[in-house]
C-alpha cells in the first residue's frame, strides 16, 4: 500500500521505564563528567583578583558587542571570511538546536514538548534542520581545512581530538537530519534517537577538556570585555605592581586565558611570532591557563617563567593586532603589558637598552637622551613661537620631533602647512616624553613622573589643543595620562590636514605612493581615512597587501625602537618589503618612529627604493616656496 | 658588611643654570635636582656587595630640604636606611668643612666601607672622599671602578691614564672614591619607592653633629664661563691635516 508519508521528523513515541532510567542516569553520568572538570576552571576563575577597574557600564556597549561578536559572529567572519562563515554556520545551528536539544531530551523523560504534528513543532523541526545542514556542512569545511589545508598558525600538531568533536558535532547532525527519513513505526528512530543522545553525552563532558570550552566561556568573555582597544588598568593599591604570579591575575584574565580557542588569528599577524622571535601571543594565553591548571590563581609563584619565557613579552611591539583579531574578546594588551609591569615595577626585567632607556628619563627629558638646549637650538632656528595661550594649537614636538633629524624635517614641513593655512600655534618650552615608551614597558614609577609633568606645565601654559605628528604621543597624551589627570584635545596632524584639505594647493603630476597605516593611529585610534585623504590629495593612493586595520607593525612600538638589536628578522624589513613590492613611487608615512624604521630599512635593501616621506612632507611639497628655515 | 655611602644632590645636568641677584649663588628656585652621578655609581658598588655578601647600606646626605628627594630615590634603589644633615649653607662650607660634617654624621655608625662618588657634578672639588677618609682615619684609594670583597679586606679596581688600570687590595674598613662607569646602574621602580617610605631618614643639624655654623668659604663672585666659538682652518696636504686635526682633539679638545 502505497502511503504518502507527511515528510517530517520522526519522533520516538514512549521509552520503556527501564530505557527512561537508563537514559536519566547516563545524563546524570555526563553532566557530572562535565561538571568534575568545568567546576575547578570556574573556581580558578572566581578565585582570581576583583577586577579593580570593572564596571558593567556602559552596558549598551556591551550588548552591542555581544549581539556583533557572539550573535553575529561579525569577527569570526571578517576576519576569515569563509571558515568565519562555516564557523557562523556551525554556531547558528547550535543555536537553532538548542531547543530540539531540550526536546529531544524531554522526550527521552517522556516529557517532550514539541511534537512533529503541532504546527508549532514541525516548523521548528524544519528551521532547525536547514540549521542542521548548514552545520553539518560547515564542520565538514572545517574539517577538511584542519586536516588536509592545514593553515600554518593551527600549530604544525595535527589536533585528534578537534577531528574527534568534528566528528560528533557532524553525527549529532546527521542523525538529526536522517530522523526525517525513517518511516513511522520503524524500529530505526529508536535506534536513532540513541545515537544522537549518546554523541550529546559524549559532548559535554569533552567541552571542557579541550578549546571547545569556549563554547562554554567565550560569550561571558566577549560581553565582560573591558572594551576599549588596549586598556591598561590602573594599578590596584599598593601592593599591585602589574602580573608578578598568580595572585595578580584578575577575574577578568582567567576568564580570558581559559576563552582561548586556539585559533591562532593573533599569531597569524603577530610581528614578533611571523619573525622568529619567542614571543606568540597564543601561548602567552595558553600559557597563563597552563599556569592556572598547575599553581592556581593565588599562587606566588612568579607568571613568567616555567608556562611562559620571561623574554616573550618584551619582544612585542605592541601593535594590537592580536587583540584586534581575537574573536573571543581576549584583550592581549593588558595581559603583555601587564606581564612586562610585573618583572619592571619590581626591577626583575634586567636588560641594559632597558635600563638606559630609564635611566635616560629618569634624569633627561626624552628618550633619544639628547640635551634639551638640541630642542632650543631646534626651535629658534625655525622661529617656532613659544606658546603663551593666545594660540589655537599647542605644536607638540615629541621626542622624534623634537631631537631626530627626520623628525624635525616632518615638524618643519606640518608648520610650514600650518602656517600656509593661518592657524596660530606655539611651542611649549619645555616638554618632556609622554612616557609612550616606558608605558608600554611597565614602568609605572616613570610613567607617573612623565605624565605629571607635562600635565603640570600643560595646565599652567593653559594648553587647550595639541596637535604632533606623533600617534604615540597622541596615544599616550589622550588615553594613558588621564590616570593622573586631565589631558587636553588632542589630534594627529593627519586628521588636522585631513580637514583643511580643501585650502591646500594640489601638485600637478599624480605620483603612486604607498601608505602605512601606524599601529597608534589605525587600531588605536580608528583613524584610516584621513591620512588616506590627506595622501590621496598629493599622489595616488597605492594599497599594501596588508592595510588598514590589518596592517603590519613596522617594528618600533611598545619601546622597542630603543631596545636594539631584534634576535630573528626585523619586523621593520619585512614591512618595508611589503610596501616596496607595490611598486610604488613614494612610501607615505604617518609616524615618525615608522618613518625611522623605514629608513633604515630602506637603505639596508639597498637598490633603488622608493623615496619615504611623511604625510606632512607630501602636503608641504605643494606650498608656495617660502623661505621657510631649513629643518636641522 | 655595613656601607655608608655619601651622596650629593646636583642641578640636573640639563638644567640651565642662572646666577642669583646677588652674583654668589646660583638661581635655585626652579632648577631641577639630581643625584650627582659618580654617587650614582657608589651607590650601585654599595648595593652590589650588599647583594653578593649580605649587610646593610646606609645613603648620608648633606643639604637643604630638598635633597629629601634624593635620599628617597637612593633608598628606592635599595639602600635601607638613611641620614640627612640638614643645612643649606653647602656653599659657604669648603671641602673640608662638608667633610667634617658627613665624618661627624658617619662615626657613631662605624661602617666597614666608606664609598663617595669621585666629585660633585656642580663644584667638582674631587676632595670630600678624600678629605673624609684622613677624617676618619681610613685607608683610602681614589677612582675606584669596581670592589670585590677578598678575604678580610677588599680588592679594587683603579683606573689610571690611558686605559690602564690598578688593582690595590685593602684592609676593611676603608674609604673609596668612585668613578663613574664601572657598573651597570639599575633603574628605579615603584616597588622600590613604596618599599622606601617605610626605611628611616634620620635628620641631623650641624648643631647636633656638634659643628659651628662657620662660613669656611665667602664666594665674592661666580660667574657663567664664556661660550666662545672659534673656526680654525686646517691646512696642508690630507695627511698633515689629518695629523693635525687628531692632535687637537687629543690635546686641545680632549676627545680621543
Ligand atoms: S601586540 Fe603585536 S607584537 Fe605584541 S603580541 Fe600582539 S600581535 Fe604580537
Ligand atoms: S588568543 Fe584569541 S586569537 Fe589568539 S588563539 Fe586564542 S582565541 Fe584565537
Amino acid at each position: 500500500m502505497m502511503v504518502l508519508m507527511p515528510f517530517t521528523l520522526a519522533e520516538p513515541a514512549a521509552f520503556p521505564v527501564l530505557e527512561r532510567i537508563v537514559f536519566a542516569g547516563l545524563a546524570i553520568a555526563s553532566g557530572a563528567l562535565f561538571w568534575r572538570r568545568f567546576g575547578p576552571i570556574l573556581h580558578r576563575i572566581l578565585q582570581s583578583r576583583k577586577d579593580a577597574d570593572f564596571r558593567l557600564a556602559p552596558f549598551g556597549r556591551r550588548m552591542w558587542e555581544f549581539v556583533s561578536q557572539v550573535l553575529c559572529q561579525s569577527k569570526v567572519i571578517r576576519q576569515r571570511p569563509l571558515p568565519g562563515l562555516a564557523h557562523a554556520f556551525v554556531f547558528w545551528g547550535f543555536c537553532a538546536f538548542a531547543l530540539v536539544t531540550l526536546n529531544h531530551c524531554a522526550v527521552g523523560l517522556g516529557v517532550g514538548f514539541l511534537s512533529p504534528d503541532g504546527f508549532f513543532g514541525r516548523f521548528y523541526f524544519y528551521f532547525a534542520a536547514v540549521f542542521a545542514l548548514a552545520c553539518a556542512l560547515g564542520i565538514l569545511g572545517l574539517f577538511i581545512r584542519r586536516f588536509f589545508v592545514r593553515p600554518r598558525w593551527l600549530g604544525a600538531k595535527l589536533s585528534w581530538e578537534s577531528g574527534f568533536i568534528a566528528f560528533l558535532i557532524f553525527f549529532l547532525m546527521v542523525t538529526y537530519l536522517a530522523a526525517f527519513f525513517v518511516p513511522g513505526g520503524s524500529p530505526a528512530i529508536a535506534a536513532l534517537w540513541w545515537l544522537h543522545t549518546l554523541t550529546l553525552l559524549v559532548f559535554l563532558p569533552i567541552i571542557p577538556h579541550t578549546k571547545h570550552l569556549h563554547l562554554v566561556l567565550s560569550p561571558a568573555t566577549v560581553f565582560l570585555s573591558r572594551g576599549s582597544f588596549s586598556r591598561i588598568p590602573p594599578l590596584a593599591g599598593d601592593e599591585d605592581f602589574g602580573l608578578v604570579a598568580g595572585a595578580d591575575l584578575t577575574r577578568l584574565v582567567s576568564l580570558q586565558a581559559y576563552s582561548c580557542v586556539e585559533c591562532g588569528r593573533c599569531t597569524e599577524h603577530c610581528p614578533a611570532a611571523n619573525t622568529g622571535k619567542t614571543l606568540n601571543p597564543k601561548e602567552i594565553i595558553l600559557g597563563l591557563r597552563s599556569y592556572l591548571n598547575e599553581f592556581g590563581p593565588a599562587s606566588a609563584e612568579p607568571l613568567l617563567g616555567k608556562h611562559n619565557p620571561p623574554i616573550a613579552p618584551f619582544q612585542c611591539t605592541s601593535c594590537g593586532s592580536c587583540e584586534f583579531q581575537c574573536p573571543v574578546g581576549i584583550e592581549h594588551l593588558p595581559i603583555l603589558v601587564g606581564l612586562r609591569r610585573g618583572a619592571v615595577n619590581t626591577g626583575a626585567w634586567e636588560d641594559d637598552h632597558g635600563a638606559k632607556l630609564f635611566l635616560t628619563l629618569e634624569r633627561g627629558s626624552n628618550a633619544l637622551g639628547l640635551q634639551t638646549s638640541e630642542r632650543d637650538k631646534f626651535i629658534q632656528k625655525q622661529q617656532f613661537p613659544i606658546f603663551d595661550g593666545t594660540q589655537e594649537y599647542c605644536l607638540w614636538l615629541g621626542c622624534m620631533g623634537g631631537y631626530d633629524p627626520k623628525g624635525r624635517e616632518i615638524v618643519a614641513d606640518f608648520a610650514s602647512v600650518m602656517r600656509y593655512l593661518g592657524t596660530s600655534f606655539g611651542v611649549l618650552h619645555k616638554e618632556k616624553c609622554t612616557g609612550d615608551p616606558v608605558r608600554r614597558l611597565g614602568n609605572d614609577l616613570l610613567f607617573q613622573q612623565l605624565a605629571e609633568a607635562n600635565l603640570e606645565a600643560l595646565t599652567q601654559n593653559k594648553v587647550k589643543k595639541i596637535v604632533t605628528i606623533c600617534p604615540h604621543c597622541v596615544r599616550t597624551i589622550q588615553e594613558d595620562w588621564k590616570e593622573y589627570g586631565t589631558p587636553p584635545e588632542v589630534e594627529h596632524h593627519s586628521e588636522f590636514m585631513a580637514r583643511h584639505l580643501s585650502q591646500l594647493p594640489k601638485p600637478s603630476q599624480q605620483e603612486s605612493i604607498a601608505y602605512h597605516d601606524p599601529c597608534y593611529l589605525g587600531r588605536y585610534r580608528n583613524v584610516y581615512a584621513e591620512p588616506r585623504a590627506v595622501v590621496e590629495h598629493a599622489g595616488q593612493l597605492v594599497e599594501a597587501e596588508r592595510h588598514g586595520e590589518r596592517s603590519f607593525c613596522c617594528g618600533a612600538g611598545g619601546g622597542l625602537a630603543f631596545l636594539g638589536e631584534e634576535t630573528g628578522e626585523r619586523v621593520s624589513h619585512v614591512r618595508a618589503r611589503e610596501l616596496v613590492a607595490t611598486g610604488a613611487k613614494t612610501i607615505g608615512t604617518a609616524c615618525p618612529f615608522c618613518n625611522s624604521m623605514f629608513r633604515d630599512a630602506l637603505a639596508a635593501s639597498g637598490g633603488n627604493a622608493p623615496q619615504l616621506l611623511d604625510i606632512a612632507q607630501l602636503t608641504a611639497r605643494s606650498l608656495p616656496q617660502q623661505d621657510a628655515p631649513s629643518a636641522s | 658588611m655595613k656601607i655608608v655611602v655619601a651622596i650629593k644632590q646636583v642641578p640636573e645636568r640639563d638644567a640651565p643654570v642662572r646666577i642669583d641677584a646677588a652674583g654668589r649663588w646660583i638661581e635655585e628656585a626652579d632648577l631641577q635636582w639630581a643625584l650627582n652621578e659618580s654617587d650614582a655609581y657608589a651607590l650601585e658598588e654599595a648595593l652590589q656587595l650588599k647583594e653578593q655578601h649580605g649587610g646593610e647600606v646606609i645613603v648620608l646626605s648633606a643639604g637643604p630640604e630638598r635633597v629629601g628627594s634624593t635620599i628617597r630615590e637612593a633608598l628606592a634603589k635599595g639602600a635601607d636606611r638613611a641620614i640627612h644633615v640638614d643645612c643649606d649653607d653647602l656653599g659657604q662650607r669648603d671641602a673640608l668643612a662638608v667633610a667634617r660634617l658627613l665624618s661627624a654624621a658617619i662615626q657613631p655608625d662605624s661602617p666597614d666601607l666608606v664609598l663617595t662618588g669621585l666629585q660633585s657634578d656642580d663644584l667638582g672639588y674631587g676632595q670630600t672622599g678624600v678629605i673624609l677618609a684622613e677624617l676618619l682615619g681610613l685607608p683610602h684609594a681614589s677612582l675606584i671602578l669596581h670592589v670585590e670583597k677578598s678575604g678580610s679586606g677588599i680588592t679594587v679596581k683603579r683606573e689610571l691614564e690611558e686605559g690602564w688600570f690598578q688593582n690595590i687590595e685593602l684592609p676593611l674598613p676603608a674609604a673609596l672614591t668612585i668613578q663613574s662607569g664601572g657598573a651597570k646602574l639599575r633603574y628605579a621602580t615603584l616597588m622600590g619607592i613604596k618599599r622606601a617610605k617605610t626605611k628611616e631618614i634620620r635628620r641631623l643639624t650641624a648643631a647636633e653633629l656638634g659643628i659651628a655654623a662657620q662660613a669656611s668659604i665667602t664666594l665674592d663672585r661666580i660667574a657663567l664661563p664664556q661660550k666662545q666659538k672659534t673656526t680654525q682652518i686646517l691646512t696642508g696636504t690630507a695627511q698633515e691635516t689629518a695629523a693635525a686635526l687628531v692632535e687637537k682633539l687629543k690635546f686641545e679638545v680632549r676627545a680621543l
